[in-house]
């Protein structure tokens, strides 16, 4: 399987590529997000969007793939971690802003598939609108959302970090993903 | 002496050793103390040098480190890093970016004795060097009225002046806090470590009786003394940024500071301990560092060997509790030592998370270079080995103009207090501003 990782300048990437290479067997390839078109992402089995610093309107190279394909032609699969959720989301027509109180280095339990899961969240912006076709799958105790996916197009999202080390079933997300998208 | 090239030397003589050896002039030295235990690395007599500038290629670098079996020692600054990110910055400062040195001499002093590394046997100069200053930290430890000496008069009566500048007042600092945490909640950073450099006058300070006074008085992990053309670098770290043995990799990030008051007893340390352990603030300040750490590591290991181990521990140094980590790893086969240092460079308990983006801001926040500050001091010994501390409360003499220069610094959360930040940052500084008469 041939994973491309793009990389937003994040501090946490190469946690992810090593969650991914531990998971999947295989090393992803990693990709700085100033070198990444959309047309690399033709040989990939699926892509992954890092964390990173900042708003998602500041990634616009990731919106092509999101505009709706002529029939015939398949989505890309795609999985977004922090960040990456949020630009999935706001490719979509979601909305992102500010969470009141921001949330950093904290481990907290959230309802994932009707099991509870304690995982690492470090954000400061949070997805206060749904994007097109987006459905929440998971959400903290107090509704900020934890997870997300496409009802009909391969895309997810998690807004938790998998690759922390205070996310105790990292490898078990990825896995989800890998059901879930492939 | 119990073995070739080596001779006893107890403890509590390791100090006025160094101190009888520096009058020779030409010493660098790392040294480490912990409890009563004392080791050092000297290199005397500078033989190869490479001053690090922005032209300098890790070609470069890789060529000088590895061309023999000698260790290097020296230093790289956080400017250094900054490159390495891409980012330049614009403020002037005619200080190196980095230096390595390699010797004609190397003692090691470990476990009570001081040894000759690299080297077949003593040779004559050296040897009558060393026994000079044997005889001479022997005859220090017979006079109590004479340790310190005169060495350590000068560096803090008359070297030493009064404090000419801090290039962030408390009114400065505590705005600058508010702005990092609005770029805090704008999602740029979520950690963000934001330092003062303190300025002093420093007409014929001794720099290095300057070390050797702050190393008794104040022992820590990570010393160092370090020259480099008109500048001597002081070095007076608790942390280790990286060190690897064989290949295996072991990084302690320190995040979470708790101040104690010099009177406190063992009950009332033992609360102080307890309340940083439990202190939501502080555990998510080191669980990020955590994760940057394992992230700047693992570009040099092999995937799945990256592991955090005794998280949140906790050690007091100058009337401060800290708390730290283990992060460890094993690098990968066809990496070397010089590429996991750079690659985690500058150290991330000292930038903030994410890293690039942290200092950029910082670089805006912050009106002074830090130079050696939040760089490293380091020895490496071969292409999987080495060792290197983050250059916190670390200063550096200019000789030139006759400023003593010294930093501190806190890191910053959405939590913080800018008073309690600014507060933490003056207790860092304190072993230094205290040599003053007390502090601002």
């Amino acid at each position: 399987m041939h994973i491309l990782l793009v990389d937003n300048e994040d501090s946490f990437t190469r946690n992810l590529e090593h969650l991914l290479a531990v998971t999947t067997g295989r090393a992803p390839e990693v990709l700085p997000y100033a070198l990444f078109q959309t047309d690399l992402t033709a040989e990939c089995d699926m892509l992954v969007i890092s964390p990173g610093p900042g708003h998602p309107r500041e990634y616009p190279a990731y919106a092509p793939l999101f505009t709706s394909r002529e029939q015939g032609q398949p989505d890309k699969p795609v999985l977004g971690v922090c960040l990456g959720m949020q630009i999935i989301n706001e490719c979509l027509g979601g909305r992102t802003e500010r969470l009141h109180g921001c949330v950093h280095g904290k481990a907290e339990e959230i309802g994932f598939l009707g099991r509870r899961e304690r995982v690492a969240r470090y954000h400061s912006l949070h997805v206060t609108k749904l994007g097109d076709g987006l459905e929440a799958l998971a959400a903290t105790d107090k509704g900020v959302a934890m997870a997300l996916r496409h009802r009909h197009r391969p895309f997810l999202g998690y807004q938790f970090h998998p690759e922390s080390f205070l996310t105790e079933n990292g490898e078990a997300f990825i896995r989800h993903a890998l059901r879930e998208l492939l | 002496m119990p073995c070739a090239n080596c001779f006893e030397l107890p403890d509590e003589l390791a100090l006025s050793f160094l101190e009888a050896l520096g009058l020779a002039g030409g010493v660098d030295v790392l040294l480490s103390a912990k409890g009563r235990h004392v080791s050092f690395l000297a290199g005397l007599g500078p033989k190869d040098e490479l001053v690090v500038r922005a032209s300098t290629s890790r070609e470069e670098l890789e060529r000088f480190l590895f061309a023999d079996n000698r260790p290097t020692v020296g230093f790289l600054g956080y400017e250094y890093g900054l490159r390495r990110l891409g980012l330049a910055s614009a403020k002037d400062s005619d200080f190196p970016l980095g230096h390595l040195k390699k010797y004609e001499t190397y003692l090691l002093y470990e476990a009570g004795c001081v040894r000759l590394v690299g080297q077949a046997r003593l040779d004559g100069r050296v040897a009558a060097l060393l026994e000079r200053a044997a005889e001479a930290a022997a005859k220090t430890a017979e006079s109590p009225a004479a340790r310190g000496s005169a060495r350590k008069e000068s560096a803090r009566a008359e070297g030493l002046g009064r404090l000419v500048s801090a290039s962030l007042d408390r009114q400065a600092y505590e705005a600058a806090v508010r702005q990092a945490q609005e770029r805090i909640r704008d999602g740029d950073t979520y950690q963000l470590n934001l330092s003062i450099r303190f300025t002093a006058e420093a007409k014929g300070l001794d720099a290095y009786g300057l070390f050797l006074d702050l190393a008794r008085r104040h022992p820590a992990s990570y010393y160092g003394y370090f020259e480099s053309g008109p500048f001597r670098v002081v070095s007076t770290s608790p942390e280790r940024f990286m060190r690897v043995r064989d290949g295996q990799v072991l990084s302690q990030p320190i995040k979470g500071t708790k101040h104690l008051d010099a009177r406190f007893g063992d009950r009332e340390a033992a609360g102080a301990e307890q309340a940083l352990r439990t202190s939501a603030k502080e555990d998510a300040e080191l669980s990020m560092i955590v994760d940057l750490v394992r992230n700047d590591i693992s570009a040099h290991c092999e995937f799945g060997s990256v592991r955090v181990e005794n998280h949140k521990s906790v050690f007091r140094v100058d009337n401060l509790l800290q708390m730290h980590s283990d992060v460890t790893g094993r690098l990968k086969p066809g990496s070397t030592v010089l590429d996991l240092l750079l690659d985690a460079f500058p150290p991330g308990s000292v930038t903030g998370c994410p890293k690039k983006r942290s200092c950029e801001i910082i670089d805006s926040l912050e009106p002074h270079s830090r130079n050696v500050y939040c760089g490293t001091l380091l020895a490496i010994y071969g292409r999987r080995d080495m060792d290197s501390s983050v250059a916190i409360r670390t200063g550096f003499l200019d000789t030139g103009a006759g400023f003593f220069h010294f930093y501190a610094g806190s890191g910053i959360v959405m939590d913080s207090s800018p008073s309690c930040e600014y507060a933490e940052t003056l207790a860092k500084a304190e072993k230094f501003l205290q040599l003053l008469g007390g502090g601002e």
